[in-house]
């Protein structure tokens, strides 16, 4: 039952003499280029398309405009791809999903003839007792409901990015409003993005065949002359970009629409918007009005004239204004029988042309009819058609059955206004037009065309003018008189004309009572019907929104377009509410459907390298991750590493180190407010250890403040914390009388650590500063040259041995290490990596602010007592850190050492008498000590005994010592070497 | 949340640029209660309506400065470098 092709016609999109082939459940389609998917099973002769969501019943195709979601299907794995929108390719496997057997005959569609088990809100009222039957029928409802299922096991694709634009004037939909409006603006000299959800603009016009008149300088064209006029004129305009095939699915705060195109998401700010997405049908509530061949007259229009599809063979067309006439004169040009025009106005308008020509071809005409039923079983056989009262009610008695096998609804348009709510402004119901308007809008926003709610081509163009003229008018600030009387003029003109377009204009009657035989469908997403809503208000929820989350209408993939204008009149109708007053229910965003990929954009983790990166690669080092820096783990072994710092001179890469610069006359006063030290009294070429705590006296960040000089301070912080340092000293300086400015210079700086009893040897070759331990002692600082680079040496000791912190600019690095590894060579001089280092520093028992101490570590407990200095006048979390001394230490952070073999762990449970009490910060073997050392959170009283205690390692109790003193040289005597 | 903030050195940039810093709140000086300390370091306001907050331009100049905000439209009225 092949449905042929009508003749090659400007208008059409697809190429008659190109085939493609793909599959559809195992068959082979063949499809012209240029189809989407579903006009090509179309005219292969498929008529249904899937299977509803709740009683799968036979479903066909509906709106042919990506709104429904009839046409949902799985392409080539991927589920619910709205087939009406997607191209064919060459070899593209499509599925049926919902289904099984198959789309004609599936098993599940037996639930329809048990619908009494399926109330409105039955999940709320049924399968309760007995409780059993719950798990039992919950598999079997979710089986059966829903839409495509995911394959889980489907692999990321990958090819997703994030674009952010700007522009003056954004224009949304390329119709006959936007392209107006668009070219309005830009002539005016603003800056347009045209976006559009199609792949080429006109919106409607491009499958209109209608000459307009009454528009002005285009009289007589036909509506996709018209567009490719419009069309061309915007390509022409230099002052307009346009985004083809791409969904505007959000208007958010401060001018931004989130713009969805393929796998691209668009950031895109605009100073003003025009709305101009138009509107789309949605149909009638009548008996069977789901049944595969009624459609909605644009689905038809779209059928006819883009893809040159017969949509069937005789017809029956509902209308209420002269759109269905047009509809039915283009069906009879494309040689379909128009079996009768049901039109709800009183008297038809019988001069106008289509009338015209329908009259002459002998076209039935119905006025004051609409329609009662859709006959036919898995597909249209015909239309019970019913005459109206004055009231507008209908007279089943003397209703009409008419055969046919298609049924055209050009009944009812709702304006696409969720944009308009999402924007700031306002969506009222209007009574005249029956439906939901912009009513009130922020003055950077501007609505042209059918969203408006009114469809008339030359209404339409002038809105369009006049959106454009506004938006770009209201963007040059200083006003000008031409503008404002072109802007008067078109105004009161525009009044006029809406003026006479509501006169005539006759909305479609809702049938007025619910038809007891047969659903009525209001959201064919959800299987809602009339007789749903009417329960559901009976029930209690009388309120649009209540009543949507009791009957999820408008909660499927059309997400309201399809139902949100009738389930609004029902519900109004049955609470016996007013609709002026009525809200709709609220659009969010997304709009339409987005893939979480479109959201997530490339998938990337940014890693940073220090300056000394190569020579680590070049070494052989085993790198790994520590927040964002790669860092060595290890050159050969942690253990041989260990044993060269220890017993001869070892360096390690520390440019990972926060770096600040602190300068000012009031740095040092800055530093004594932040840490918890004092530094105004430090000498300069001295260095001082700091802690600094927040308000409630929780430990921040530890680290080495050197003074260069009286009003210049270095300071080193924790690896991946200095971009917390940096905004908290700047932060207790803003706003403050303090001359202190803190600049970042981690990036700057390269920093390697040389450490060990021959480290003075090593550095002495290549530098010729005295390094003897009278003239540059432990905890000292200098500015001097290093290997004929300018270089800050700090002689500090966090493993333990002689050493110095070398800081020379980064781009210097591998040269000042490469001299060093040069000058160590005789020495055997070992890089070692951060495993190493953990160890060595573990031995002194140095602590490791993040790792050892948490959101809850003071310093008194942490045992850095020594440099909290309460003599201070005020300190950021002195008043806690008062408040933790009055009240008493709870816990403390000791050092420990096993007493047997075995390893201990970071995380694992400190056991006292049986109950855990505490817990492991750091834990490793020490080479030293020849057993595991490390510290520990443990109770006041325990720490006060120093008392044994035990540490559960995977489930065996392990006897554990406290030990007060460092585990290496605990008089250091090494450093000071 | 996608609401423009007026950097008081950089000009209007998306928030995204930006690091929140709370509403603003005057640190007592000098020794007080345990009660005024705690009302200090724990309550906020957080009123619906304009709201004085510090604002943090990570992505720019780096630097802290004082926006007035509505927190029920996310309007930033007004932005200012603290003064003393």
């Amino acid at each position: 039952m092949s449905t042929t092709r009508l003749p090659a016609h400007p208008a059409q999109v697809i190429d008659h003499d190109k085939t493609v082939t793909f599959s559809f459940a195992g068959e082979t389609i063949t499809a012209q280029a240029g189809d989407t998917i579903a006009s090509a099973l179309y005219a292969a002769g498929t008529r249904i398309f899937s299977r509803s969501f709740k009683y799968h019943r036979p479903r066909g195709l509906l709106c042919a405009a990506g709104n429904c979601p009839n046409c949902l299907m799985n392409v080539d794995g991927t589920p619910s791809v709205r087939t009406c929108l997607q191209p064919v390719r060459q070899g593209m496997r499509v599925q049926p999903q919902n289904v099984w057997p198959s789309l004609k005959q599936d098993v599940l569609s037996i639930i329809d003839k048990f619908d009494w088990l399926l109330p409105v809100g039955f999940y709320y009222k049924t399968f309760i007792r007995p409780r059993f039957v719950w798990p039992l029928a919950e598999k079997f409802l979710r089986r059966a409901a829903g839409l495509g299922q995911i394959n889980t096991q489907a692999k990321p694709k990958g090819g997703y990015d994030h674009q952010y634009r700007h522009t003056d004037v954004a224009v949304v939909g390329g119709g006959p409003a936007g392209l107006t409006a668009a070219h309005e603006a830009a002539l005016q000299g603003s800056q347009v993005t045209l976006i559009d959800d199609q792949p080429e603009l006109g919106g409607h016009l491009r499958f209109q065949t209608t000459t307009y008149d009454n528009i002005g300088e285009y009289n007589g064209l036909v509506g996709y002359e018209l567009a490719r006029t419009l069309r061309e004129r915007v390509a022409a305009h230099p002052n307009i970009a346009v985004v083809s095939s791409a969904t505007v699915f959000g208007g958010y705060e401060g001018g931004l629409l989130g713009v969805m195109q393929a796998k691209r998401l668009i950031h895109l700010r605009t100073k003003r918007l025009i709305i101009a997405t138009g509107s789309h049908e949605f149909p009638a509530v009548f008996q069977n009005n789901d049944l595969p061949g009624v459609m909605l007259g644009s689905g038809v229009q779209r059928l006819l004239h883009l893809y040159g599809v017969k949509p069937g063979t005789r017809t029956v067309v509902i209308s209420h204004d002269d759109s269905g006439l047009r509809l039915a004169a283009e069906l009879l040009n494309a040689g379909v029988r128009v079996a009768a025009v049901v039109d709800s106005r009183f008297r038809l308008p019988k001069d106008s042309a289509p009338a015209k020509q329908l009259l002459d071809n002998g076209v039935e005409f119905l006025s004051s009819y609409s329609i009662q039923e859709a006959r036919g079983k898995n597909r249209v056989d015909g239309a019970l058609v019913v005459p109206l009262d004055a009231q507008r009610r209908p007279f089943p008695k003397a209703s009409r059955f008419i055969p046919c096998d298609l049924i055209c609804l050009s009944t009812d348009r709702a304006p696409a206004g969720a944009l308009v709510a999402q924007s700031g402004g306002e969506l009222g119901y209007d009574e005249t037009l029956g439906k939901m308007i912009p009513q009130q809008l922020p003055p950077q926003i501007f609505c042209a065309g059918d969203v408006t709610g009114i469809n008339h081509g030359p209404i339409v163009l002038r809105q369009g003018r006049l959106a454009g003229l506004q938006a770009a008018h209201s963007l040059q600030g200083s006003d000008t008189a031409s503008h404002d009387s072109q802007i008067h003029t078109l105004q009161q003109e525009l009044k006029l004309r809406e003026q006479a377009y509501r006169r005539q204009f006759e909305p479609y009657p809702q049938l007025s009572h619910v038809w007891e035989k047969k659903k009525q469908f209001v959201c064919v997403c959800e299987d809602v019907s009339h007789k749903d809503l009417a329960q559901g208000v009976a029930e209690g929820f009388d309120e649009v929104e209540t009543l949507k989350r009791y009957s999820t209408f408008s909660m499927g993939p059309c997400q309201g377009r399809m139902c949100a204008t009738s389930s609004l009149r029902i519900c109004a109708k049955y609470a016996g509410a007013r609709l002026a007053a009525a809200r709709t229910t609220t659009a969010r965003p997304p709009i339409k459907p987005v893939p979480l990929g479109v959201l997530a954009g490339r998938n990337y983790q940014p890693e940073k390298h220090t300056p000394l990166h190569h020579r680590h690669i070049v070494l052989g080092a085993q790198m790994m991750l520590l927040s964002n820096w790669k860092r060595p783990y290890a050159y050969t072994t942690p253990a041989e590493e260990y044993r060269a710092v220890r017993e001869r001179v070892g360096i390690i890469d520390v440019s990972t180190l926060g770096k600040l610069e602190v300068k000012g006359k009031d740095a040092a006063q800055l530093l004594d407010k932040v840490y918890t030290h004092t530094f105004s009294s430090l000498r300069v070429g001295r260095i001082r250890y700091g802690v600094m705590c927040d308000d409630s006296g929780i430990i921040v960040d530890d680290g080495t403040v050197s003074r260069l000089a009286d009003d210049h301070f270095f300071l080193t912080t924790t690896t991946g914390n200095i971009e917390f340092v940096e905004q908290w000293l700047k932060w207790w300086t803003a706003g403050t009388d303090l001359c202190a400015h803190v600049t970042n210079v981690t990036g700057g700086l390269a920093a390697m650590n040389i450490a060990g009893p021959q480290a003075r040897q090593v550095l002495s070759r290549i530098t010729d500063v005295d390094l003897s331990s009278d003239a540059f002692p432990y905890m000292a600082c200098i500015q001097t040259e290093v290997a004929g680079v300018s270089a800050r040496l700090l002689r500090i000791g966090f493993v333990g041995e002689t050493g110095w912190e070398v800081h020379v600019p980064a781009e210097c690095g591998e040269l000042v290490w490469d001299a060093l590894l040069a000058a160590g060579q005789e020495f055997d001089i070992a890089p070692f990596g951060v495993e190493a280092q953990r160890i060595l520093r573990l031995e002194k028992k140095h602590l490791i602010v993040g790792q050892d101490t948490d959101a809850l570590s003071n310093p008194l407990e942490a045992d850095l007592e020594w440099v909290v200095k309460f003599n201070k006048d005020d300190f950021i979390g002195k008043q806690a850190l008062q408040a933790v001394q009055e009240r008493g230490l709870r816990q403390k952070l000791v050092g420990f050492r096993l007493r047997d073999s075995g390893v201990a762990e970071g995380g694992q449970a400190v056991v006292l008498n049986g109950k855990p009490a505490g817990r492991v910060a750091s834990a490793r073997f020490s080479p030293s000590a020849g057993l595991c050392v490390g510290l520990a959170w443990v109770p006041i009283e325990l720490a006060n005994q120093a008392g044994p205690f035990q540490i559960r390692i995977n489930g065996e109790l392990a006897q554990a010592d406290i030990v007060n003193e460092a585990f290496y040289d605990p008089q250091g005597e090494r450093v000071r070497a | 949340m996608s609401f423009l903030i007026d950097c008081p050195n950089c000009g209007s940039r998306s928030v995204y640029e930006f690091r929140f810093g709370g509403e603003f709140r005057e640190r007592p000086s000098g020794p007080v209660s345990q009660h005024d300390w705690a009302e200090y370091l724990h309550m906020r306001k957080n009123e619906a309506g304009e709201h004085k907050e510090w604002w943090y331009h990570l992505m720019g100049c780096r630097s802290w400065f004082f926006a007035i905000r509505d927190t029920r439209t996310n309007v930033v009225k007004e932005t200012r470098i603290p003064s003393l």
